[in-house]
């Protein structure tokens, strides 16, 4: 309360009594905890800028932790997911994305060698309990999510061992086995997951059985079928597919003869195989991909779907590829390949505004070679599933998976998937859903907006370049050996500083520094907006410097 | 009219009562009690939005305080901070003309050692009440070496009379005493290079800085505070109704003024230069001048308009020549050095002495 001075001063601070909160004129500053752009990008749903913010408080475990409440096999997307997050990463405008997947990998090793436990806990014995057809990567991510939920996990597996793909498909030069089965065993023996190898669906179990005695069923199997394939009506006598041809080779170490050899496909099984095969002895290996090659001008949908440093092993390997191009014909003696034409390819609008591929005439040429693998894709094995199944796939009705009731279509079943960190999304999704179902609402998903790198004020982030893991020469790569190493302790710390927490507070102080009418309040504790100040709206005028100036975009302006 | 009566017909004019965070409950201390800096320069002031000025005289009282005297020159910062009956300083502070801020300063000085106190005196001024009106007594106060830390927040012209030019307006700049027209670029005349004028009397210390580094700006006034003597610290403030930039604008262009070089942020100690902020990226001159309307004639299609921004272009390169303001390492303390935030605050922060 100002009171008048005998010679008429103001006392100390008692401007405090003039509210210069009514000068706002349209837009105030508020918190918004934006979407990171790497969280946005994960497939498997990780928020990448929350465990770098452990990470830069030196909190390797609680990182770990943060970690795999998404994703609880960090170890293996660590070396195999063709990380999208780190395409996405703001970063990448100013000195390099960060090496996002160096330091997962890095986290999942340090949990395994450290023996950090995984965050849940054992669910009661009645606790309900789903069914999991498939202990591939989208089974395994819907056991442990199974757990967090509080359900119990019963997983029935083909094979007679788990891991699906990423032990049948995936070379050890870039997943050693060893680290496959640390991680794969950790999260399998967690109480509260039981699996049951060498469980065949149609001979050993059923859908319809599982259906009636446990809270839900969970399709993984996986696609394990070749799809048919003939170039003009020709198939080749000793005609080889390629998903059957890399599975063979990982049990014998063996490929059939031949010099020359085209592959036909654009995935990362087209990739392995050809790296394989080079390495192997053969002297040509050719990709044809309709794909294009990652350039400024190539559009999102037509890059080749493969790891991008796997492409770029594959050119130091001598693998040649013939981007945007399809193999027209097999030139047949007998009943054995001697040739085929290759001819350029590309998706055009249609006329009816879907892009559709067209083989440009004039652009035939022909290639003396010894064998065409098609590395076209597999489908869904019908055997137990033949209710389910649609032209090949589960093809479920939404992003939970949903079949019917308490039916779930997980992982590369489903028909539109294509990497293990879109299996691992999955796992967590359906059960999600199932939990909600169960107790009676229904699941939701993150809706927020993500930030653009507009909204980052970069000049707060000193220049770091990006660190980089060391790598196998040609000469040294053989079929064991793995060809990216370990990022390391230090670099990995380094990588996590980097990070510019987009829209999240970094509680930086700037906003609090450069308040012109001290508007901001510092608190000691957390605000319930998530960071440690207040808007003390009473006397902001609406400047938007505090906006202008937050590093991580954290601090918008939007109307009153 | 007794004074209950004219106060309470003020509240109802201009202010509610008081709630929210600086009102504490009893027994409680509300969070803007419980700042951890100290808040010599209250909220509730009349300052523009986005005002630069009122930044940094809240960032040089949050070192400076408690103990300390303010004799504050005519201008904005008085205005706008003492509209009776109300003051946003929570230290004593005293007012009397424009032309005499270290004049009263030196007086208040020479009681307090009389007393034998030991209060540091702060005087105030903007660019007219330092550059022009008040440089005689500046001047006066420096010689006769009292113990005053004189602050300049320099926004290059008169800008609570309506923006007129002062000697410390840039060259070419718009202001309604030097308006850019037919007749002329904007200012005929070249910005008074004060801080060399002060640095001659030979004083112990005497400083720019910018509210765009506030790490560099408070470590200057501790610095300053630290001394026996008279210390001298000039900070760029932007002016966002005078110059003519968006409100949120304020850091920016400040920031680009430095890094572009016009204005240098250099220390000198007994009138040799003794450190200088170093520019990791230099930018040209046009980054700073395009976000401003008072710069916005030397964008037009006029041979003369290229001229100018030749000028100023050139004046910016004579002082990174003159200071040495680049050529060296990434450092800490360079302009990208000191701006660079991390998780919890500044690093640069462990940096100040």
């Amino acid at each position: 309360m100002t009171i008048l001075t005998r010679s008429a001063y103001g006392e100390p601070g008692t401007s405090l009594d003039f509210k210069t909160g009514n000068w706002r004129s349209t837009e105030k500053p508020v918190h918004i905890h934006a979407k990171a752009p790497c969280h946005g990008a994960c497939p498997a749903g990780e928020d990448q800028q929350a465990w770098f913010a452990l990470l830069q408080e030196g909190r390797v475990e609680a990182a770990w932790r943060a970690l795999v409440a998404a994703n609880p096999l960090p170890g293996v997307t660590g070396r195999v997911c063709p990380h999208p997050c780190e395409t996405a990463c703001n970063r990448k405008a100013l000195d390099g994305a960060l090496a996002i997947h160096n330091v997962e990998r890095w986290l999942g090793d340090e949990a395994v060698a450290n023996g950090w436990a995984y965050p849940v806990e054992e669910p009661p014995a009645d606790a309900p309990v789903v069914a999991i057809i498939g202990a591939g990567p989208a089974g395994v991510s819907a056991a442990y999510h199974a757990l967090r939920h509080g359900m119990r996990a019963r997983i029935f597996e083909a094979a007679s061992e788990a891991g699906g793909l990423l032990r049948s498909a995936i070379p050890p030069t870039r997943l050693p086995r060893a680290a496959l089965n640390a991680e794969l065993d950790r999260v399998l023996s967690l109480p509260g997951i039981e699996v049951t190898c060498r469980a065949r669906l149609g001979r050993d179990v059923s859908v319809e059985a599982l259906a009636a005695d446990h809270a839900a069923v969970l399709l993984a199997p996986g696609c394990q079928e070749g799809r048919d394939w003939d170039v003009g009506g020709s198939v080749p006598a000793d005609h080889h597919e390629g998903l059957a041809l890399l599975k063979e080779f990982m049990d014998h170490g063996q490929f059939p003869a031949a010099q020359r050899v085209i592959v036909h496909g654009g995935g990362n099984t087209a990739m392995d195989l050809c790296r394989l095969m080079k390495r192997f002895g053969v002297g040509e290996v050719t990709l044809v991909t309709a794909s294009g090659l990652p350039g400024p001008d190539t559009a999102t949908d037509d890059l080749i779907n493969v790891v991008p440093r796997e492409l770029e092993e594959a050119l130091e390997e001598g693998i040649e590829i013939i981007p945007h191009a399809t193999v027209n014909r097999l030139i047949m003696r007998g009943s054995k390949v001697v040739g085929a034409e290759v001819a350029s390819l590309k998706k055009v609008p249609g006329t009816d505004g879907r892009k559709k591929r067209v083989t440009f005439e004039g652009t035939e040429r022909v290639r003396d070679v010894d064998m065409v693998i098609p590395c076209i894709g597999e489908m869904v094995d019908p055997e137990g599933l033949h209710s389910w199944i649609n032209r090949g796939y589960l093809r479920p009705s939404d992003h939970w998976g949903t079949l019917s009731d308490r039916i779930y279509a997980l992982g590369d079943a489903r028909g539109d998937r294509g990497t293990v960190a879109e299996a691992i999304g999955d796992g967590a999704r359906a059960v999600a859903a199932v939990a909600a179902r169960l107790n009676g609402g229904e699941a939701t998903t993150d809706t927020r907006a993500e930030l653009p790198a507009s909204d980052l004020n970069p000049v707060y982030y000193p220049p770091a370049a990006r660190s980089v893991a060391p790598k196998l020469p040609v000469s040294e790569r053989t079929f064991e050996a793995e060809i990216e190493g370990d990022i390391g302790h230090e670099a990995a710390l380094a990588e996590a500083a980097r990070c510019l927490s987009c829209g999240n507070c970094l509680a930086c102080d700037n906003c609090w520094t450069f308040c012109p009418d001290s508007a901001v309040i510092k608190t000691a504790e957390l605000a319930t907006d998530g960071s440690f100040y207040l808007f003390d709206l009473d006397y902001c005028k609406g400047c938007g410097l505090c906006a202008q100036e937050c590093p991580t975009g954290y601090i918008q302006m939007r109307p009153e | 009219m007794t004074d209950a009566t004219r106060l309470a017909e003020l509240r109802q004019k201009f202010g509610r009562v008081p709630e929210g965070p600086s009102d504490p409950k009893p027994g409680t201390v509300s969070p803007r009690e419980a700042q951890p800096r100290f808040r010599g320069l209250e909220s509730g002031h009349r300052a523009c939005q986005g005002c630069g000025e009122a930044l940094a005289a809240r960032l040089v009282m949050e070192c400076a305080g408690p103990d300390v005297i303010v004799a504050n020159a005519t201008g904005c910062l008085e205005v706008f901070t003492t509209a009776w009956p109300q003051s946003a300083w929570r230290v004593p502070w005293v007012h009397s003309l424009f032309e005499n801020a270290a004049a009263v300063a030196s007086g208040i000085e020479a009681a307090m050692k009389a007393r034998g106190k030991n209060t540091k005196v702060l005087a105030f001024g903007g660019d007219g009440a330092t550059y022009d009106i008040g440089f005689q007594s500046l001047s006066g106060m420096l010689e006769r070496y009292h113990n005053v830390l004189y602050v300049c927040y320099d926004n290059e012209a008169y800008m609570n009379t309506g923006i007129q030019r002062s000697s410390s307006t840039p060259h070419a700049a718009t202001t309604t005493t030097s308006p850019a027209g037919k007749e002329r670029m904007g200012k005929r005349h070249l910005k008074k290079d004060l801080v060399s004028i002060i640095a001659a009397h030979h004083i112990p210390y005497a400083a720019s800085a910018s509210v765009a580094f506030p790490q560099d700006l408070q470590r200057k006034v501790r610095y300053a505070m630290g001394i026996e003597g008279p210390t001298f610290l000039v900070i760029h403030s932007p002016c966002p109704l005078g110059w003519k930039h968006d409100s949120r604008l304020t850091i920016d262009v400040a920031r680009k003024a430095v890094e572009c070089g016009l204005f240098p942020m250099v220390e000198l100690e007994r009138g040799s230069l003794s450190n200088v902020m170093p520019i990791r990226q230099v930018r040209p001159v046009t980054d700073y001048l395009e976000l401003q309307g008072r710069f916005r004639h030397l964008f037009a299609d006029d041979p003369r308009a290229e001229e100018e921004r030749a000028h100023l272009q050139a004046l910016a390169d004579y002082n990174i020549t003159t200071y040495g303001l680049t050529g060296g390492d990434p450092d800490n303390a360079d302009t990208v050095g000191t701006a660079a935030v991390g998780r919890g605050g500044h690093p640069a922060g462990r940096l100040r002495p």
